[in-house]
């Protein structure tokens, strides 16, 4: 067969079951499988309050899928338990479980894939640890349950998107939670996938495309002419094909190298904004956030951009969702100069529409050698706003952000304070801890 | 007056609103995994969820010190203390049991 060529070896996917939801049943000394849990963050901008994870135990009495639904949606019942996030401990527990992993197989070996997604190449060290791979998965399951309280579900595979389709296909639905997948079994475990879009890879918009070529599952994906799918759908389309195949040429160890990084943040506000100024507050907290950030990474940016969305009423019965812009600036890293830039595109192109989404990007990173001097502006002058910007670092490094903000942030529609506690967008819980 | 108590009256203090037809429970978790005592603040409006908020994490793992610290907290509040994970096990000082019987969800 054509794959015996292709790179063999036994990889792991290994991802923890419910995990938020179960770091905070653990935390509780419940049981994660039992008890009837979900978290909920309920930050201003959740509109009422937004279900990050459900525990498998409250997914099978109310049927409620993680991470899409929102609080409104939920059942009334006093056997529910509602908990508030706390990013800080999931990262946390996360790092535990990569150390657990550690002990499996060497720490190149593991790539963190998401915050409970980890993948591990046992290639070299599974047969220190069982007679087959699937033994070892499952010491590792029960160590990682008797050390940290959380149960895990591991795909087995002989390259990473076998092991992928095998965690999401079968090992979540497996009793022993373990699912294989192995060059012989593709025929019989990927090409008899009913639904394109349960397949690692395949969104409702690959669906789409793939139906218009009348592929309407794996088995027709695997059979179909490689060199249509590429003409068709380009290099994701012979992608899609080796996936279907089961062929994976990734290396784990190839460290990944953006071609052209960006800095950028961007904000869902917690209610409609229609007043200028209170926008303009925002924008500035962004560009400030975003300057920063370039300071502590020692870069310059060259390209600003500004994306701003409009509220759900705007936007329907109107052609715009939203405007995007870009402007090409000297390079700098200077709070004032970004933020008036930034408020300059704003001004250009907002007409008065009420706007929910903000976010604020510098691309064209170059690295921080040395000021340019300008004919605006004396060289003291500049040299002394740049070891302004400095100081405030400093102090917000030693202290904290709220310490010190600007009195705009403090009027009305000012997000930054608030923000500051966040993790991920959500509360890292370390106010309690 | 120790930090850990202080820590725990203060955030409650915060967050009991005394809203009518709503208990209000503090719960104590013998953290194993972790070796820590876990302090959570609960709350269920007649009918509704239950809400429980993270208060405190003790990381002096010792049941002398956490006897100390519930005393303590005794003194300045008449909640009820609802324990988990602690079934088997006595206070060093009183002798007393700390969790009759084990929680269905543990």
């Amino acid at each position: 067969m054509f794959t015996d060529k292709e790179p063999h070896g036994v990889f792991f996917l290994i991802d923890n079951k419910s995990f938020y939801a179960s770091c905070e049943a653990v935390e509780r000394g419940f049981n994660p499988l039992k008890v009837p849990m979900v978290v909920i963050s309920e930050a201003r901008n959740t509109n009422g309050g937004l279900i990050l994870a459900t525990s498998p135990a409250a997914k099978a009495m109310y049927n409620i899928k993680a991470n899409v639904s929102r609080k409104r949606d939920l059942p009334i019942d006093p056997r529910l338990l509602i908990v508030p996030p706390r990013m800080n401990l999931y990262i946390k527990k996360n790092l535990q479980v990569n150390g657990i992993f550690a002990k499996f197989a060497a720490e190149e070996d593991i790539l963190p894939y998401s915050i409970d997604e980890s993948l591990v190449d046992m290639t070299h060290s599974w047969h220190l640890f069982g007679d087959s791979p699937k033994d070892v998965a499952r010491l590792m399951q029960k160590t990682v349950r008797t050390e940290l309280g959380l149960y895990t579900t591991v795909g087995i595979g002989d390259n990473p998107v076998q092991a992928k389709i095998a965690l999401d296909i079968y090992a979540k639905h497996d009793a022993d939670l373990i699912g294989e997948i192995n060059y012989e079994s593709v025929p019989d475990k990927i090409w008899k996938i009913k639904h394109l879009t349960d397949v690692w890879g395949i969104g409702s918009r690959t669906e789409k495309r793939l139906n218009s070529l009348r592929i309407f599952n794996m088995n027709e994906l695997a059979h179909a002419n490689p060199y249509m799918l590429k003409q068709e759908i380009g290099i994701i389309g012979s992608q899609l094909f080796a996936t279907a195949w089961g062929v994976d040429r990734s290396n784990m160890k190839y460290k990944h190298v953006t071609k052209s990084a960006s800095i950028g943040n961007s904000q869902v506000l917690p209610r409609d904004y229609n007043q200028k100024i209170e926008i303009e507050t925002v924008i500035k907290e962004i560009g400030e956030q975003v300057a920063a950030r370039l300071r502590s990474r020692n870069k310059l940016t060259t390209h600003l951009s500004l994306s701003i969305g409009f509220s759900f009423a705007e936007a329907t019965g109107n052609e715009k969702n939203g405007f995007s812009h870009t402007i090409v600036i000297e390079p700098t890293n200077e709070d004032s100069v970004i933020t008036s830039q930034l408020l300059f595109l704003f001004e250009k192109n907002w007409v008065n529409q009420s706007v929910r989404n903000i976010a604020v990007y510098g691309s064209g990173l170059v690295e921080n050698q040395g000021q340019q001097l300008n004919i605006f502006d004396t060289p003291t002058r500049q040299i002394q706003n740049a070891k302004l910007n400095g100081v405030v670092d400093d102090i917000h490094k030693k202290f904290g952000f709220t310490k010190l903000v600007y009195a705009t942030s403090l009027k009305e529609g000012g997000t930054a304070i608030d923000r500051a506690k966040l993790v991920g967008g959500h509360s890292g819980g370390n106010s309690y801890e | 007056m120790n930090k850990d108590l202080d820590v725990i009256v203060s955030r409650i203090s915060l967050l009991f609103k005394r809203i009518s037809y709503t208990q209000y429970w503090i719960e104590v978790v013998n953290d194993k995994y972790d070796k820590s005592y876990n302090v959570f603040f609960c709350q269920q409006k007649k009918g509704s969820h239950l809400r429980s908020t993270p208060v405190h994490k003790i990381d002096e793992y010792k049941l002398e010190y956490l006897e100390e610290v519930i005393t303590g907290f005794r003194k300045q509040s008449n909640l009820t203390i609802k324990y988990v994970g602690f079934t088997g096990e006595v206070w060093p000082n009183s002798q007393k049991k700390i969790q009759w019987e084990k929680n269905h969800l543990e």
